[in-house]
């Protein structure tokens, strides 16, 4: 029986009705790995223990939410016993002695972690490009990029490998890759997914959010995913609500934000005509929608390619060939050691990032730029503030355009960082944002992108899922539409 | 954005910038800090940085020992110890 | 020409804690390599800081009894530099809002009182250590002392000379220790010093050009660095040469300062706020329960020992200006009457033994209980002053009991009268010429005659009966 692209929900059934064991749907699932490897989504693979898993479930079903239920797990968490290397060489022999909080909760939950997907080098990039090992493919056409950071997850999902994945999402890894993979992705409100063993970019930015084909989906992830973590004091101590519980009520009267300054004569028209589509959904739906105004939005890239780099360049000082990872070859003295191992541990773009980030914030530049930027931060916050006193959600394209092919971007750093122009805001506010398919453009998906109130994924989720009843786009699958 | 700011840099953040790449890293760092530069648009006279958009305050712990001894499990990841350090090459002081 | 020194401190001392700044890892002394090290002290990668309560009360402490303002709201920052004992790449510390901001302390230098400033005092997590001698050709680093964590005191550069900056180090190092915030063990490292030195001349109004002499850890040893680097500066100022903005190392062995140009190079710590770290509120009660709860200081105790233990000043001066005499003054005097009598071994024989083994009271085999003993034993007339002394001396080599080393040497004191009075009156006989010449108006001879009877009873006469039955015969 295939099990090629089915929801959560739809394996659930099937392993609860017995038409299928835990099992045969691991075994079927890394049969479906190792016949899509030309993906190149997976850097490690956790078949042994997989299975192990599986075997204990037949003979004594848990009690989880999600018992059974395979997970690609984004290679930046921490996973005891099994090798993380966050796309880098840097870390291409380290194995955690811990797992993150977030892959405790969901194999707590009964997810079975498949294998660690690729990704961009320490989550920075948009392509999947910057990864040590391999650029990863996209589903939808052969020399496609999946997007990124966490282009591994979606490709995994795309393909219909797996039902499920985690990413994580700095200034858009999670909705990006979901929007040219043409799955669905949530990046949760900062704070409501703990970071404890998620390697850190960006501390003030990075969160792990939920990827699957569904918003449905997304939601019995996220009821998982979240926890208040004791490790973390950047975690939010809230109650945690169902948040598959108003999924199906109806979204009549939603006010819905369009926000002025996005320009959306500059993308591609037929980019544009899926959004306009969209709208007139939502608007069948029930949904109004409101012009708002976000005068500092402009200012979002600029002010994440300060915060962002300067963060990094202290958050991976700890990768200096002492304690854990990779060590350069026989240096001669303790600089020979740093240097080395850091310029042959890390990638162009990494390097970059941290160069960036120590020129921010070197003495003299700190007020001209980290400061202006933390300010400037501020601002971009407060503009989400002043539209949510009108507004419940706020809609826009989650991406300029779909998939682009493997080296379109050139080498021109600033082209990519573009990229990530409808996704950044909510990563500098810690809004909870998401993506999902709602159309095709040469053949490739597109995502609609959902921005929400602070701790508010619950209607994102509601919304999402309203269109989701209602149209087919998250139906569509690399091979023809899903029966 | 100079090769000497760019080296001066470099030797902070401990990566080494052969000299293939030097001219490219120094024009891309140009590039990128030029369209930073458009921060300098935004008044941000009298604005509080923020550092974190969780405008909370911390959680903290009570002072009491938890941890165990992981020495073993942590000099075995180590790229070099021996059974009791971690080893570098011989800082001279 | 004239000069003029300034010196300000930076003092890290180690807070007392059980478990770390931001692990449950414990920061005991003394442990194998790397055994007391947490996933967070390693610094592995998706780790994450969670702040220490504790060593936030213990700062406030500190505040709390230097008059300082208490930040109600304080945040950490990252300063970012490699060295293989840091094992992040940054120390989090407490840059721009720190939990202890402006405050002041007295103190005593030949008998004359000086008011020091604090610029501010921070909480920052320590390194570990790095053992260079021990392999060959490698460094062993040892994580055990990584996130410890410290209160660093940066005085305003205020302080003259050498002696001044001892008697400074010396108040903190008394504040601490009473304040039970830092063990003051100095050898272990638990309190270390770095020292700002500049010379300008006397008339200028601006200040020198500075050296920093880093990581001193013994009052001897700031005396002679700091009075080494004074004349080093004067003596290029001198010739004419201009003081290079650096940091030094004092070498004890060879007594100077040298220069560590290379490993300051082009240091810029690109400080920024810890994002994983949001800002650590005290609320007003606990502020109050700390403010309320805060251990008596020596000024405080002075006062008090004069006021209700009726002590010279100068004896509870002595007494209260350290925390193991206090504590052992307060703990005799809690089980016996006698606090005088308590205060004058204190400060007589007791200080006199300290001296002469060089250790301080607690490393002694005296303990407080013992102590009220010999005491009550001197107040009963069980034994005399004098074999009180050999008592006492017994107890510093092995720790016995009092009562034990009494009944086990014969050494209780004769008060039998009637006994006295016969070997008085015995040595009277025997010394029929002595008797005459004093009663011929030699009064100095009555203490051959007193001494004669101490000789006679091996000392253990009680002496104020010895004087008066003496009295009585000759008259």
């Amino acid at each position: 029986m295939s099990v090629q692209y089915k929801t959560i929900k739809e394996l659930k059934n099937m392993l609860n009705e017995k038409e299928i064991s835990y099992t045969e749907l691991i075994q079927e699932t890394f049969l479906n790995i190792k016949n899509n490897s030309e993906l190149n989504a997976f850097i490690t693979l956790n078949e042994e223990e997989s299975l192990k898993k599986a075997n204990n479930l037949d003979n004594s079903p848990g009690s989880g939410s999600l018992n059974g239920i395979p997970i690609a797990q984004k290679d930046l968490f921490c996973t005891k016993d099994l090798k993380t290397t966050c796309g880098s060489n840097m870390l291409s022999n380290f194995v955690p002695p811990y797992s993150a909080t977030v892959i405790e909760n969901l194999e707590n939950a009964g997810c079975i972690s498949v294998g660690k997907t690729n990704m961009d080098e320490f989550a920075m990039g948009s392509s999947n490009e910057t990864s040590f090992y391999g650029n990863v493919q996209n589903p939808w056409g052969e020399n496609l990029v999946p997007g990124g950071s966490s282009g591994g997850s979606a490709a995994a999902i795309a393909a219909g490998i797996v039902p499920a994945a985690s990413g994580t999402d700095t200034g858009g890894s999670i909705r990006q890759p979901a929007s040219l993979c043409g799955i669905s992705g949530l990046k949760p409100t900062y704070g409501r997914i703990s970071r404890w063993g998620m390697i850190a970019f960006a501390s003030s930015l990075d969160q792990a959010g939920p990827m699957a084909r569904t918003a449905e989906d997304c939601a019995l992830l996220l009821n998982e995913m979240c926890s208040h973590d004791e490790k973390d004091t950047t975690s939010i101590d809230e109650a945690v609500p169902d948040f598959t519980e108003n999924l199906n009520s109806s979204i009549k009267g939603l006010k819905i934000g369009l926000v002025k300054e996005f320009d959306l004569s500059k993308l591609d028209n037929n980019v544009v005509k899926v959004f306009e589509e969209s709208k007139k959904h939502y608007e069948s739906l029930g949904a109004e929608f409101i012009e708002i105004s976000l005068p500092n939005i402009s200012l979002s890239v600029p002010t994440y390619y300060v915060v962002a780099p300067a963060e990094c360049s202290s958050n991976l000082s700890r990768f200096d060939g002492v304690k854990f990872g990779k060590r350069c070859d026989n240096p001669k003295d303790l600089e020979e050691l740093y240097i080395k191992t850091r310029s042959e541990g890390f990638g162009d773009e990494v390097k970059r990032r941290i160069l960036i980030g120590s020129y921010v914030l070197s003495a003299g530049f700190y007020d001209a730029y980290y400061k202006k930027a933390q300010q400037v931060r501020r601002l971009i916050k407060n503009d989400f503030d002043s539209a949510f006193k009108n507004v419940d959600i706020i809609m826009s394209p989650t991406t300029r355009g779909a998939a682009f092919e493997v080296g379109s971007k050139g080498d021109d750093p600033i082209q990519m960082y573009l990229e990530d122009l409808f996704t950044i805001p909510a990563n500098l506010a810690g809004l909870p944002a998401m993506s999902i398919p709602n159309g095709m453009v040469d053949s490739k998906p597109i995502g609609l992108q959902l921005i929400g109130n602070f701790l508010d994924e619950s209607r994102l989720l509601q919304a999402a899922h309203n269109f989701q009843i209602s149209t087919d786009w998250h139906l569509k699958t690399p091979t023809g539409n899903k029966s | 954005m100079d090769k000497k700011t760019v080296s001066t840099i470099a030797y902070l953040s401990r990566l080494s910038l052969n000299e293939k790449n030097e001219d490219k890293i120094t024009k891309d760092l140009e590039n990128i800090i030029k369209f930073v530069d458009q921060l300098n648009e935004a008044d941000t006279k009298n604005i509080e940085p923020l550092a974190s958009p969780l405008e909370k305050t911390a959680k903290t712990r009570i002072d009491n020992v938890t941890a165990k001894n992981r020495k073993e499990v942590f000099l075995e990841r180590s790229p070099k110890s021996n059974e009791d350090y971690f080893l570098v090459p011989r800082v001279v002081e | 020409m004239s000069w003029e020194t300034v010196i300000g401190l930076e003092i890290h001392v180690q807070l007392s804690t059980d478990s770390k700044l931001f692990s449950g890892g414990s920061t005991s002394f003394g442990a194998e390599p790397n055994t007391h090290v947490d996933l967070i002290d390693l610094g592995l990668p998706g780790v994450l800081p969670v702040a220490n309560r504790g060593a936030f009360h213990k700062a406030i402490r500190f505040g709390l009894a230097t008059n300082a303002e208490i930040n109600q709201t304080s945040t950490f920052d990252r300063k970012n530099y490699f060295y293989p004992d840091l094992p992040k790449g940054y120390q989090i510390t407490q840059m721009a809002l720190p939990i202890v901001g402006k405050g002041s302390i007295k103190i005593e230098v030949d008998g004359e009182e000086k008011i020091i400033n604090i610029t501010r005092a921070h909480l920052e997590e320590d390194a570990g250590k790095s053992i260079h001698d021990l392999f060959d050709g490698e460094t062993g680093v040892d994580l055990n002392r990584a996130g410890t964590p410290l209160l660093e005191i940066v005085s305003e550069p205020e302080i003259a000379n050498a002696k001044e900056a001892v008697a400074y180090f010396k108040a903190i190092r008394q504040i601490v220790t009473f304040l039970d915030i830092c063990d003051g063990n100095m050898a272990q490292g638990s309190m270390r010093c770095d020292v700002n030195v500049s010379v300008k001349k006397s008339d200028d109004t601006e200040l020198g050009t500075r050296a920093e002499i880093k990581n001193i850890n013994s009052f001897k040893f700031i005396e002679k660095a700091i009075n080494f680097e004074i004349d080093r500066q004067i003596r290029i100022l001198e010739s004419g040469d201009s003081v290079v903005q650096e940091t030094r190392l004092y070498d004890s062995v060879k007594n100077e300062t040298r220069s560590m140009r290379s490993k300051e190079e082009a240091n810029d710590y690109r400080y920024f706020p810890c994002p994983d770290l949001l800002p650590v509120v005290i609320s007003d009660n606990e502020l109050k329960e700390i403010k309320d709860n805060l251990p008596e200081l020596p000024d405080e105790k002075e006062r008090r020992y004069v006021e209700e233990s009726n002590l010279d000043s100068s004896e509870a001066k002595i007494i209260a200006s350290s925390k193991t005499m206090a504590n052992m003054f307060e703990g005799a005097c809690s089980k016996t009457n006698d606090s005088k009598l308590v205060a004058n071994w204190l400060v007589g024989d007791i200080s006199a033994l300290l001296n002469k083994d060089n250790i301080d009271l607690q490393e002694s085999k005296l303990t407080s209980d013992n102590f009220a003993l010999l005491i009550e034993r001197i107040s009963d007339k069980t034994i005399s002053g004098k074999i009180a002394k050999s008592v006492l001396e017994e107890i510093w080599e092995t720790g016995n009991d009092v009562d034990a080393i009494i009944e086990s040497k014969g050494l209780v004191q004769i008060q039998d009268e009637s006994l006295l009075e016969k070997i008085a009156q015995t040595i009277i006989d025997d010394n029929p010429s002595q008797v005459e010449a004093f009663k011929g108006g030699k009064d100095k001879l009555f203490g051959f005659f007193v001494g004669q009877v101490m000789k006679e009873t091996q000392g253990k006469a009680n002496p104020q009966s010895v004087n008066e039955i003496l009295k009585r015969l000759l008259s």
